[in-house]
């Protein structure tokens, strides 16, 4: 069967604002406490990063093994999702599959209806941000609070998050001061960042305390042991995980890894390449629901594993690279595109670098196909990259399937969107001239003659920058006319 | 639903080119430099120090002096600790004037009390890790996961013979593989959050304070 579908009643609500991409960074770019903002936290958390990796060896080490752990995973992948499922199912945690974000939705939906769950609390998980879980959820009458205080803080703001790690990075403190004013009643204004996680802390801990439902994501899916791992600070995964009575994981099916052994490594680059962190201060690991004697902990534990077009990306050799990531956001902090046009920007889920390579499988090339471009290729995203994703040599690849010829094989979504014929016949007469050496030189004898032709506007290049001038001569011409002098003399 | 996930199953096969997974490159990890017991006592306590647990460093019949000590420089009068551990003999050694409650009921009956009224919690722990200044909790029917979740004030007692050089050594020497609990938890320090402008506040959701008995005596 095809492993590209399109299923336009399935549309994430992410392609529109994908599309405005240009618009949203005209926006962007043009305010001062957003990009202040963005510069400040970028600057600090590269600093992190350096910090934590002082050994350039075993930095180096790491990510060469990391990224050989990750890629077996992939090769061996579908047998891994199966001996998950196996595993997982032998120590009690029900196991479904989605391929897409409605269906993912809908299971969610109906587990927690089964329990005549009313209320949930969620831990941080970008997969639910991909399915736009929490609109689901309201629609159905059911409320979802973000327990993130990142993600909590943009769910009152009626945001999304513009980071993968630190999802409220584009507010500062007086913005949070003033969104907690206009949303918690008997809220003193102050700027005093223990104050605001106190009174978040004291908002949240009532909820957890009541929440029929957790819902987390998950940051490692063991299959050899059927355990899921959580990655976390504050504590609120473990309050979604641990206290309501039902626990629903959400995960992207690349999240597996094949044994325990596996995951030491990874974490290790992980919190290090995120935070700066040697380790964050939780990591938990769930392998059962409660067992007969345990006197807390859900009884009920549930896994939802989404496609989303991760099978799409599988599909391909190189594309199939994207799989590797484990979800750090270096590659967010350290690109300058990023830094200055901001997470909202890009109007996907996965913003950054990261969030070019993969938001075009999950929302097709037609809606993103401006994200591969709006890189310099500067490649700093692929030298800090903990899992070594070559995501240069993927935008490059992105650019080409997003102009590729109509009749060419299906890859992709999309693919071919972005293509304008006048564009492609320009091209195509290029690649014509520079076969034939006579047209070639033909053809540069006329553009150097006729230079004073070329016209001073050519559209957005000289919007911000003055138009090309051709040389009198050309380089051949030049070159020839040196040698000639050089023989005179 | 069985219809989705063979779709995609099916869908990820077809794109298996080659399953003889005995060409896959090698690994190789990175060998850390071995440290002596005393290197690795100093690594764990610096990390976790610089994490904003606070350590205290004792002998084990005077975890109860230290523990009444601590809770009344907190104004802190009762504690939650778990019944027939092995160190709730050591515990109950506290003043007379800390009531001791014992987790002897199910959560979800005693659920608003944990959360509200219950100031500070003790437990034990299965080992832990001198790399990153990690302790490894192995939640039981006695020391209910929560007991180190839901109190803002987490005292966790170690002992140092329990250290072990990294998560790695720790999962190989201990067979991880072959039997995990239905939740291991890794610890490294009071719950925290820098969500808000990157400035670093401690007490997110969980424990405000981790209180560390090291038992090194």
């Amino acid at each position: 069967m095809s492993a590209v579908q399109v299923n336009p009643n399935d549309e994430s609500k992410y392609a529109a604002s994908a599309r405005a991409f240009r618009d949203n960074v005209t926006r962007d770019l043009a305010n001062d406490e957003l990009r202040s903002n963005f510069r400040g936290a970028m600057d600090y958390l590269m600093d992190k990063r350096k910090t934590a990796f002082n050994d350039a060896e075993e930095l180096e080490t790491l990510r060469e093994q990391c990224k050989l752990i990750k890629q077996r995973g992939l090769v061996k992948l579908p047998h891994l999702l199966e001996q998950l499922e196996e595993k997982l199912t032998a120590n009690g945690i029900q196991v479904h599959w989605a391929e897409t974000i409605t269906e993912a939705n809908e299971i969610i939906a109906q587990l927690i209806e089964s329990k005549n769950g009313k209320t949930v609390v969620k831990g941080k998980s970008m997969v639910s941000e991909e399915t736009a879980l929490n609109d689901h959820l309201e629609t159905q009458g059911i409320e979802c609070l973000e327990s993130d205080m990142g993600e909590y803080i943009v769910q009152l703001a009626k945001e999304h998050p513009s980071h993968i790690i630190m999802p409220a990075i584009h507010q500062n403190k007086k913005q949070v001061a003033d969104l907690f004013v206009k949303n918690i009643e008997g809220f003193e204004h102050t700027t005093d960042v223990d104050a605001l996680i106190q009174q978040g802390r004291n908002v949240l801990r009532d909820k957890f305390c009541q929440a029929d439902v957790g819902v987390s994501g998950v940051n490692f899916a063991v299959a050899e042991t059927g355990t899921l791992c959580l990655v976390e600070n504050e504590g609120n995964g473990r309050m979604c995980t641990t206290v309501p009575d039902l626990h629903i994981a959400i995960t992207g099916i690349e999240k597996v890894v094949e044994h325990l052994a596996d995951v030491p490594p990874l974490l290790s680059l992980l919190t290090r390449s995120a935070t700066g962190q040697a380790i964050s201060t939780y990591f938990n690991m769930i392998s059962h629901p409660r067992q007969p004697g345990e006197r807390d902990g859900p009884s009920e534990v549930h896994l939802v594993l989404l496609d989303n077009g991760r099978s799409q990306m599988y599909s391909d050799d190189e594309l199939r690279q994207t799989l590797q990531c484990i979800r750090c956001g270096a590659c967010m902090n350290h690109c300058p595109v990023y830094t200055r046009i901001g997470g909202h920007a890009y109007g996907t889920v996965y913003p950054g670098p990261i969030g070019k390579i993969v938001s075009p499988h999950m929302l097709g090339l037609e809606a993103t196909t401006n994200l591969p471009t709006a890189s310099s290729l500067c490649g700093a995203c692929g030298e800090v990259c903990p899992v070594k994703i070559p995501i240069p040599k993927l935008l490059l690849r992105l650019r080409q399937e997003s102009v590729k010829a109509p009749n060419a094989p299906q890859v992709m979504k999309g693919q071919g969107s972005g293509r304008k014929s006048s564009e492609a016949i320009i091209w195509s007469l290029w690649s014509i001239m520079h076969k034939s050496p006579l047209l070639y030189r033909v053809g540069m004898w006329f553009a150097t003659r006729l230079r004073y032709l070329m016209p001073s506007k050519i559209g957005a290049w000289t919007v911000a920058r003055s138009a090309p001038k051709l040389a009198p001569r050309t380089l051949h011409e030049r070159v020839k006319a040196r040698q000639q002098t050089a023989k005179g003399k | 639903m069985s219809t989705t996930r063979d779709n995609i199953l099916a869908k990820l096969k077809s794109h298996v080119k080659d399953s003889d997974y005995s060409k896959l490159p090698d690994e190789i990890g990175f060998t850390y430099p071995e440290l002596s017991f005393e290197q690795q006592l100093e690594q764990f306590t610096r990390h976790l120090s610089n994490n904003h647990a606070q350590i205290i460093t004792l002998s084990r019949e005077d975890i109860g002096a230290v523990i009444s000590k601590e809770l009344a420089a907190r104004d802190i009068t009762s504690l939650l600790y778990g019944d027939n551990c092995q160190y709730s003999k050591d515990i109950e050694h506290s003043a007379d004037s800390i009531t001791l409650n014992k987790y002897n009921f199910d959560f979800s009956l005693n659920k608003q009390c944990l959360f509200d009224d219950t100031p500070a919690g003790i437990t034990g722990s299965r080992c832990a890790i001198a790399q990153t200044g990690t302790i490894v909790l192995w939640p039981t029917p006695q020391e209910p996961r929560t007991l180190s979740l839901v109190p803002p004030v987490h005292f966790v007692i170690v002992d140092a013979k329990t250290l072990y050089p990294t998560f790695a050594d720790l999962m190989e020497q201990q067979q991880w593989a072959d039997k995990l609990p239905t939740n291991a938890i890794l610890v490294s320090g009071p719950s925290k959050t820098a969500d808000i402008q990157q400035t670093l506040a401690y007490g997110a959701h969980g424990p405000k304070e981790l209180i560390v008995l090291l038992l090194n005596r």
